[in-house]
């Protein structure tokens, strides 16, 4: 399969979002993924379009991007969001909110559970600071191996 | 557009059952409180939400399910979830809001819990 480099760029509302999760798992299915796992990348997606539109913001106007690479082992999703200007502050990924974030996060919790979900079903799991201030979240799922693929 | 119209609501024997007809992605979920939180404000007691016909749900509207659970057994009532899908009741379980809803296989045995 060839390798290929998708960029997306949707304004940051959470109507954008179905769109390109519907997208995604197009690709995925296309890409060999087994229901299961197209299921997975969908859920990882919309989470952590989510949060980059509720956290990482300033208002409506502002955009999300998305970088969506293949190459021969794997597919992986950037997302890029801008920052919001809560509390001064621009990223939304500190040390103490993502810790805060964690320990808070029970069963009957009404929100946190994105980041959990993200890291537990993706290969892998990175998120840091961008350079314009907002916040980078990087996932990665590995190709099926031959002998996993469902036909 | 408005996801709600695609969130219909029936009663039967006094139990209000939200059939919900859309994926439950970010932005239905946000339609999704607005609908559960409508039957607080008209003081409803008791819900089904049948998930049927939802093939995606993320933790936002696992959140509101899980909220609005709580809030109705405080006042003596419950919401109930039936018919998921594998991939929905996985998303539970990674969560553990399986812990917190109760769930079952159908909407008539959903309503008979009650």
């Amino acid at each position: 399969m060839a390798q290929a480099d998708i960029q997306l760029q949707i304004p940051s509302s959470v109507f954008y979002i179905e769109p390109v999760r519907v997208f995604v798992g197009h690709l995925s299915r296309s890409l060999g993924f087994s229901r299961k796992r197209v299921a997975d990348i969908q859920l990882v997606l919309d989470e952590i379009c989510s949060n980059a539109v509720h956290h990482g913001s300033a208002n409506s106007t502002d955009s999300v991007k998305l970088c969506i690479g293949i190459d021969t082992h794997a597919l992986e999703i950037l997302v890029k969001d801008n920052g919001s200007q809560e509390a001064g502050k621009k990223s939304w990924l500190t040390h103490e909110r993502l810790s805060e974030i964690e320990t808070n996060r029970s069963p009957s919790s009404e929100r946190g559970h994105g980041i959990f979900i993200a890291k537990s079903l993706s290969d892998k799991h990175e998120m840091q600071p961008n350079e314009v201030g907002g916040t980078n979240v990087r996932v990665v799922f590995r190709f099926p191996k031959p002998s996993d693929i469902n036909l | 557009m408005d996801s709600t119209k695609l969130m219909q609501l029936r009663e039967e024997s006094g139990i209000k059952i939200i059939e919900i007809k859309t994926d439950l992605s970010s932005y239905a979920a946000s339609d999704l409180r607005k609908v559960l939180e409508g039957l607080l404000a008209e003081k409803v007691e008791r819900v089904v939400v049948n998930l049927s016909q939802v093939s995606h749900i993320n933790s936002t509207a696992v959140g509101a399910l899980v909220g609005v659970a709580k809030r109705l057994r405080q006042s003596g009532g419950d919401l109930k979830i039936c018919s998921l899908a594998d991939n929905l009741t996985r998303t539970f379980n990674l969560i553990g809001a399986s812990s917190v809803v109760e769930i079952y296989e159908s909407e008539d045995s959903a309503l008979a819990a009650f």
